[in-house]
């Protein structure tokens, strides 16, 4: 009743003509954002900030939430059409969707991939309204060993990402494990692997990698042949532009698979929007009936990394709002506007501000609506990049990786390193070397050696304190069930060939 | 007496003159060593919104964020702008202790023109509300009973978090455990999830917890008490004779820039921290102001360093200068 109540306070203050246009102006600003890789939703809040002293708080808090969530749907656009992830959060993305392009099949990814945000959108501003303040307290449970079993469970997912051999896989990851090392160590202040260079004190940016061995590494790998230089098919006809009807009923499970994984890990403010797209994706290949299809172009592998990655802006909200604790970057630029707007944000935040609160839920609500049939249309016109041919698109592709990795730090530093990764992610896809475990190890690495540490010194030095609590112990036993998928995998090819015999 | 008229009419004289021989004529760019959302950050582009409001610029200000390094990344770039005069950078305390322990951060803020110091930020010690602890001597009691067992959320070991850990097992010879972590959000978690029994935390993040129920304050890190905390006693009151490392945040500007450009950056802060925008920003997010000249500052540079190595190496941190 109070939410019914709210939602319709809520509706009465998203539905003002004003708001309904600083919605939009949001979420199109997000798309547009999340197109451009490099440009991220914290620099752009962050620069329109002082505009919004000229606005109504609630105006303004709808408009940046906006960003925030229409980043979300725009992310996938280049990861699908260019193999160019955007934003860390879209690397999985690529996984299947690239090649769901290269198989003249961009439309449907991109259209899958819109609908997946769509729905998680949706999932993530219901699961705010109706057990935001229960579910940020319990996610304070959470603490460093519980991080490290769903660190170390991201990690298992290496063996669903393993191409044909898993020494090669592991091989990559532990290049991963070993890149996330490089840079100051928090805990004793020390430099490790920075070579004397002051620039790579903070580590190496993980969209650096991401960028450079996708997008360089297969810009690289195409150019070798006249034949893979051609463009890439683009069917005619609307129709076959879109997603068909088997591929929502492939996703379907997806959709719900990354919802769910998204929100509930965008919640925990140690975890982010990376590892749940990754954790999701190998949930799905996990549990799918085709796990050897994966790779190279299902539906169903767009949809689950994408939903989950738009519904963890939902779970990402709830810390900030209920407790006043930033889980993320952007989240962290939410709570500097809404100190500067002079709220004070933290555990009465709700309570005292039901307007504003319910306003930016309901607005969230209509922003969906409007990405989706925003983006929708959208989809045919992407679409038909993809028919330049390579000569003009492949230096658009590495112009594009070039600005996206300086705009982020504005290092040329940086462009030698993509360059250099580039190179890597070459002679890799000629070695047969899979890139994803690599960035997997990248993207988990730092966190998963953070919350080890982080227990141990909790412990005392006793390793004990991983498995002796509950819900670290249930996750790392996950992590060891993942693990023995290739087992099992091996034993029902035995099993089967012995009935066949 | 003639020659303090002398004096005064040359620096009634003098003083436009100064004012007169710079003025910025492009926009002026604030440079941050935190992302967007980080506490330099919101300072600088907060400071952007006053002078705007206030008009005491003639120009647009623009924030560049150069993250990374802790700080030894920005203040490279500050030092290679040699003679840029429409530029200034925020400094925080890590400016000075970063180049302590990293022998990559090469650029230190000596290196950098000194504008002026702008604030403090005072910190206070908090708890669980539900924890035992009702004063900072129970705390500490605890600790002393069980060595190593209690433990502290906090920022990486150069941070004041640590400092202040350090500080108060030395006075007292209890030992509890520190544990980093990168966020400011993970920090304030893990003292609200119950994984940690105490932090150093900033008054306003406090503040809300407080009035909320979650959380207690045993004692301020500051030399005087806080408006907001009238009956908390400082690290003194409570018996522990430490003085408090300051966190500061002031602003320099590249090497090797003009004199009269200094004294224009000096006079445009002055003005701004005698606003009333800056006075209310200050109070509502319980500040100390503590304005200091250029001259001043490079004082405070060795007085701060100094201390600050002495305890890093007490703490067992590794120094390299």
């Amino acid at each position: 009743m109070d939410i019914a109540a709210g939602l319709l306070q809520g509706f009465a203050v998203a539905a003002q003509p004003a708001n309904l246009l600083w919605c939009f102006v949001g979420v199109l600003l997000g798309t547009i954002v999340g197109i451009m890789p490099g440009l991220g939703p914290p620099a752009t809040i962050a620069m329109l900030l002082p505009l919004t002293f000229l606005m109504d708080p609630a105006s303004a808090i709808i408009m940046l939430a906006g960003i925030y969530y229409g980043a979300k749907y725009g992310g996938s656009t280049t990861s699908i059409l260019l193999n160019v992830p955007g934003e860390s959060a879209s690397v999985a993305t690529c996984f299947d969707g690239y090649q769901m392009a290269r198989r003249g099949r961009a439309g449907a990814a991109l259209g899958i991939a819109a609908i997946a945000s769509f729905i998680a959108g949706t999932v993530g501003v219901i699961g705010i309204m109706l057990i935001a303040p229960p579910l940020a307290r319990m996610a304070l449970a959470f603490s460093s060993p519980e991080y490290f079993a769903l660190m170390a469970l991201g990690l298992a997912m290496v063996v669903l990402l393993a191409g044909r051999s898993m020494v090669k896989a592991l091989l990559s990851m532990l290049v991963g494990l070993w890149l996330a090392g490089i840079g100051t160590d928090l805990f004793s202040q020390t430099s490790r692997f920075t070579f004397g260079r002051m620039e790579l004190l903070s580590g190496i940016d993980f969209v650096v990698v991401a960028i450079g061995v996708f997008a360089i590494g297969e810009v690289l790998a195409n150019m070798e042949g006249r034949e893979a230089a051609k463009a890439l098919p683009v069917p005619k006809g609307l129709r076959n532009l879109l997603p068909t009807g088997q591929d929502l009923k492939d996703s379907r499970f997806a959709f719900a698979n990354g919802s769910l994984v998204g929100f509930f890990i965008g919640v925990l403010p140690g975890a982010g929007s990376t590892i749940a797209s990754f954790i999701s994706y190998g949930l799905e290949k996990a549990v799918s009936r085709r796990p050897q299809e994966f790779g190279t172009g299902v539906p169903e592998g767009v949809a689950a990394p994408e939903a989950a990655n738009n519904a963890e802006t939902g779970g990402a909200l709830i810390p900030m709002l209920t407790l006043g604790i930033p889980g993320s970057s952007t989240t962290a630029v939410l709570l500097a506007a809404l100190v500067l707007w002079g709220f004070k944000p933290g555990p009465l935040f709700i309570g005292e501000n039901p307007a504003l609160f319910w306003g930016l839920v309901a607005s969230m609500y209509i922003g969906n609506v409007m990405l989706l049939v925003l983006n929708m249309p959208l989809v045919p016109l992407f679409a038909q990049v993809l028919r330049t041919p390579a000569y003009v698109l492949y230096p658009v592709i590495i112009g594009i990786a070039v600005v996206g990795v300086y705009s982020t730090s504005g290092s040329l530093f940086d462009v030698w390193l993509l360059a250099a990764f580039g190179l890597l992610g070459y002679v890799m896809r000629k070695l047969d070397y899979p890139s994803a475990p690599l960035i997997l190890g990248l993207v988990l690495g730092g966190a998963l050696e953070r919350a080890l540490r982080q227990s141990l010194m909790m412990s005392d030095g006793s390793v004990s304190i991983l498995v002796s609590r509950p819900v670290s112990a249930l996750m790392l036993s996950l992590a060891l069930l993942v693990l023995l998928i290739p087992a099992f995998g091996k034993l029902n090819r035995l099993r089967l060939q012995a009935i066949e015999k | 007496m003639r020659k303090s008229l002398v004096f005064a009419l040359g620096m009634a004289f003098a003083v436009p003159a100064l004012a007169q021989s710079f003025t910025p004529t492009r926009p002026v760019e604030i440079v941050v060593h935190t992302g967007p959302g980080g506490g330099a950050d919101v300072l600088a582009r907060a400071m952007a919104v006053m002078m705007e409001k206030e008009k005491i610029l003639p120009v647009r200000v623009q924030v560049t964020n150069k993250p990374g390094g802790g700080g030894a990344t920005a203040a490279a770039f500050l030092a290679e702008k040699k003679g840029e005069t429409h530029m200034i950078g925020i400094f925080t305390g890590v400016w000075l202790t970063n180049p302590l322990t990293s022998a990559e951060a090469k650029v230190s803020l000596r290196d950098l023109t000194p504008i002026a110091r702008l604030l403090l930020e005072p910190a206070v010690i908090a708890v669980k509300a539900d924890a035992p602890y009702k004063t900072l001597n129970d705390f500490v009691a605890a600790a002393k009973q069980k060595p190593g067992e209690l433990k502290q959320s906090g920022g990486s070991i150069t941070s004041r978090d640590n400092v202040v850990r350090q500080q108060l097992q030395k006075v007292s010879g209890a030992r509890w455990q520190f544990i980093s972590f990168p966020g400011g959000g993970e920090r304030i978690a893990a003292l609200l999830g119950g994984h940690v029994q105490m932090m150093v935390i900033e008054p306003n993040e406090a503040g809300e917890h407080i009035r909320a129920g979650n959380m207690r304050v045993l004692a301020q890190v500051s030399d005087s008490r806080l408006p907001a905390f009238p009956n908390v006693p400082t690290l003194k009151e409570a018996g522990f004779n430490v003085t408090p490392v300051p966190q500061v945040r002031g602003v320099v500007a590249p090497p090797g820039i003009p004199r009269e450009n200094v004294a224009y950056w000096e006079d445009l802060l002055k003005k701004l921290t005698q606003t009333e925008s800056w006075k209310k920003y200050v109070a509502d997010n319980q500040f100390e102001p503590a304005y200091q000249t250029s001259a001043e500052l490079a004082k405070f540079y060795d007085e701060f360093t100094a201390q600050m190595r002495d305890i890093l190496q007490e703490a067992g941190v590794k120094t390299v200068r």
